[in-house]
């Protein structure tokens, strides 16, 4: 078996707010191996977006990673840093959270990269599409001239405040350079971007909206990532734009070898891309496991009530849709209690349930875990909730 | 829209903003108080006199003949003569003009200069002393009334320290750098900026408190925007990331705000040119109000409306640079 580019272990982030303390992720596990695609799925405001971010070093105060470990495995950048900050490495691995900021963002667009679901608002009104790709692509020029070894060591900034003030008296001193924005070109025209020459000089505004989340894709692509993580790449787009997206991050992929941490609460994006899935809900991973297991053979609840809201449009006159009942619950830590998050509004909600949530446990495969007390013990309906439980304890938190 | 189109325009509606100030000028001065002739003449002059100047200055014609008269003269750049010096009032306010641009442009350039930097250190250690001591030095510098700090920074800076001179410039900056050009001297041109330096802060200092507010709110803005996020993804060193990014879009209000303070001030600061003794138009104009000069506050009115509209148009013409998304319209 191939040893994982990622292995995330115990990742926690919480963000720290005025009104209390909220666990976006709890104790997340994770693995994406070399050239894989790897869903995280969930509804809105599961955490699935943070722990993106949070790989990225992008969590934004108040925000906090509190624990944890996110190994990547580059024996290239391990040597480098070896010297200056062994605790964070293990043999190929680094962990990207033991390591200062400045290495972490000498990481991004090169080692990893993101595509976010707005393109529209993902790039700068003001400045054209081209330059905002031949920006990516100089930042990875400029880290292969400037080796990873010397800009791990030095804390000095590579690109200094006198050199922005002489880029805005000599447009030709600026960041960017000439080849980078003719690798720009070529990027687009990689995306499948018509008149990419053209289409270099023009703004966001103009382009349409899944022409633009291709400009995007380019630009992610631009720093030759080792991992591509796309944060509902499709969500706003036109359904029949979804599809093509999709299939291009699918050819780009078997060209390029980078592996895919797709983010979505779209199911059918999942079993069209994706390898391995991980049920996220409420911050934690409730279950995981590969395609064919989280479809065929979900073993938690929630999971099970996801495929259910799926629309069933090859059966004619058709099941009616099963929405899970009840909403999100809130993450903020003096309201979550103990109990398993999804006790509310699981159909088979026992007592046990409600003291303490089951760990991640077996089921079925090896690679097939469920964090319900349904797979690692089953079901005791002597032990169930008496209907209406909630409502009637005002929801128990 | 193209450019040439887009001035064109834009001048058409200048033209008519203009004509709307000179009429309504001219609709004042017709039903102010007072016999313009006797206030040139002085009270004791004689009704012979009086009439006979009445009569030669077009004031016993009917008002619409004094308008298209007016208006006539305005056209080819005749703006009369001053009822109490009797000079071209177009030579008097071109006069005046160096010395009010020099100061605009001087009170401009210390705010932008110290305003741009402290609002982005504000917005990006927010919540920090830095951060403190800039909204606190904003909060004073709007709430500090223009005479009081000039009056202050003569006492304190010109005649206690005495760092800087008080009292009117023996030298403009025309004449100082026609000398450093003739003779390579500059110590003409560092007396200008001895003599400069005191009216352009208490001038600036309002406008860079503004300036300071707006671009540390704008650069809160943008900050929390996405395509924040999406370009620190990319990786792109973070100085870029907000000095590139962030601050150029955070420019696109401080354009307006620029443009409309410089052509304010391109009516000379009234109170700081009589406190420092200024020789600009603002100097000027309190004169030809105090001396109920007519054709001279007319003069001196219109070119500021002229400056005021024509800076205007360059500021919207700099917003389609700043901002793609305004097209020239």
């Amino acid at each position: 078996m191939v040893d994982p580019i990622l292995d995330i272990e115990g990742l926690t982030t919480r963000f720290f707010t005025g009104e209390g303390q909220i666990n976006a992720v709890s104790d997340v596990d994770l693995t994406i191996n070399p050239g894989e695609t790897v869903g995280v799925v969930g509804e809105s405001g599961s955490g699935k977006s943070v722990t993106a971010l949070s790989i990225m070093d992008l969590v934004e105060d108040p925000g906090k990673i509190t624990a944890g470990t996110v190994r990547y495995r580059n024996p290239e950048f391990a040597a480098s840093i070896a010297e200056r900050h062994p605790d964070a490495v293990d043999g190929d691995y680094v962990d990207l959270l033991a390591v200062p900021k400045h290495v972490r963002r000498s990481l991004r667009g090169t080692s990893f990269s993101m595509i976010f679901q707005d393109p529209e608002s993902s790039f700068n009104p003001s400045i054209t599409v081209g330059e905002q790709i031949a920006e990516a692509v100089e930042v990875q020029r400029r880290a292969t001239t400037r080796p990873r070894s010397v800009s791990a060591r030095s804390t000095r900034p590579e690109y200094r405040f006198s050199d922005f003030l002489l880029s805005t008296v000599f447009p030709s001193r600026g960041y960017v350079s000439e080849s980078s924005k003719q690798e720009a070109i070529s990027l687009l025209e990689q995306v499948g971007i018509p008149d990419p020459e053209e289409r270099v000089g023009q703004y966001p505004h103009e382009f349409s909206g899944g022409m633009l989340q291709r400009a995007m894709v380019a630009q992610a692509l631009a720093g030759e990532p080792d991992v591509l993580i796309a944060d509902e790449p499709t969500t706003a787009l036109d359904v029949t734009i979804q599809a093509q997206v999709l299939e291009l991050l699918n050819d780009l992929q078997a060209e390029f070898g980078m592996s895919i941490l797709l983010i979505t609460h779209d199911l059918g994006v999942v079993a069209r891309m994706c390898e391995r899935v991980g049920v996220m809900y409420a911050g934690k991973i409730v279950e995981r496991g590969t395609v064919s297991d989280i479809f065929d053979t979900p073993a938690h609840p929630y999971t099970e009530g996801l495929i259910g809201s799926i629309p069933d449009i090859d059966t004619p006159g058709g099941n009616r849709l099963q929405p899970i009942a009840g909403n999100v619950p809130s993450l903020l830590d003096s309201e979550m209690g103990t109990r398993c998050a999804f006790a509310d509004r699981c159909p088979k909600a026992m007592q046990r349930c409600l003291d303490e949530p089951s760990e991640l446990d077996a089921s079925g495969s090896q690679s097939h875990t469920a964090q319900c007390y349904l797979v690692s013990d089953g079901y005791a309906e002597e032990e169930a909730l008496p209907a209406g439980y909630f409502e009637s304890s005002g929801g128990d938190s | 829209m193209s450019i040439a189109k887009f001035l064109t325009k834009r001048l058409l509606q200048g033209i008519f903003v203009l004509w709307g100030v000179v009429t309504i000028l001219f609709g004042l001065r017709a039903v102010s108080p007072g016999d313009p002739a006797t206030l040139m003449l002085g009270e004791g002059a004689s009704r012979e006199l009086i009439q006979q100047v009445r009569e030669a200055e077009g004031l016993n014609d009917p008002v619409y003949i004094q308008y298209a008269d007016y208006v006539q003269g305005l056209l080819v750049g005749d703006l009369g003569y001053s009822w109490r010096s009797e000079r071209d009032v177009a030579l008097m306010v071109i006069e005046r003009i160096p010395a009010t641009l020099e100061l605009a442009l001087a009170a401009t350039v210390v705010a932008m200069v110290i305003a741009i930097p402290l609002g982005v250190i504000s917005a990006t250690r927010r919540d920090t002393p830095a951060d403190y001591s800039a909204t606190l030095f904003s909060l004073l510098g709007i709430s500090t009334p223009n005479f009081w700090l000039g009056l202050m920074l003569i006492l304190v800076l010109g005649v206690w320290a005495g760092l800087f001179p008080t009292g009117r410039r023996p030298v403009g900056l025309g004449p100082a750098v026609l000398t450093l050009a003739e003779t390579g001297s500059i110590s003409e041109l560092t007396t200008w900026i001895h003599y400069i330096a005191l009216p352009a802060v208490t001038l600036g200092t309002y406008f860079t408190a503004l300036i300071t507010r707006l671009t540390r709110s704008g650069m809160i803005d943008e900050l929390g925007k996405p395509y924040v996020t999406a370009t620190e993804a990319k990786g792109l060193p973070e100085l870029l990331v907000r000095y590139k990014h962030v601050l150029r879009n955070t420019m696109i209000p401080i354009v307006t705000v620029l443009g409309l303070q410089l052509g304010t001030l391109m009516g000379g600061a009234v109170i700081t040119e009589t406190v420092f003794n200024w020789p600009g138009l603002g100097q000027r104009l309190i004169d030809a109000l105090d001396a109920r000069d007519w054709p001279l506050m007319q003069g001196i009115i219109v070119f500021i409306a002229v400056a005021f509209v024509a800076i205007n148009i360059a500021v919207d013409a700099v917003y389609s640079y700043v901002d793609p998304e305004v097209a020239l319209e």
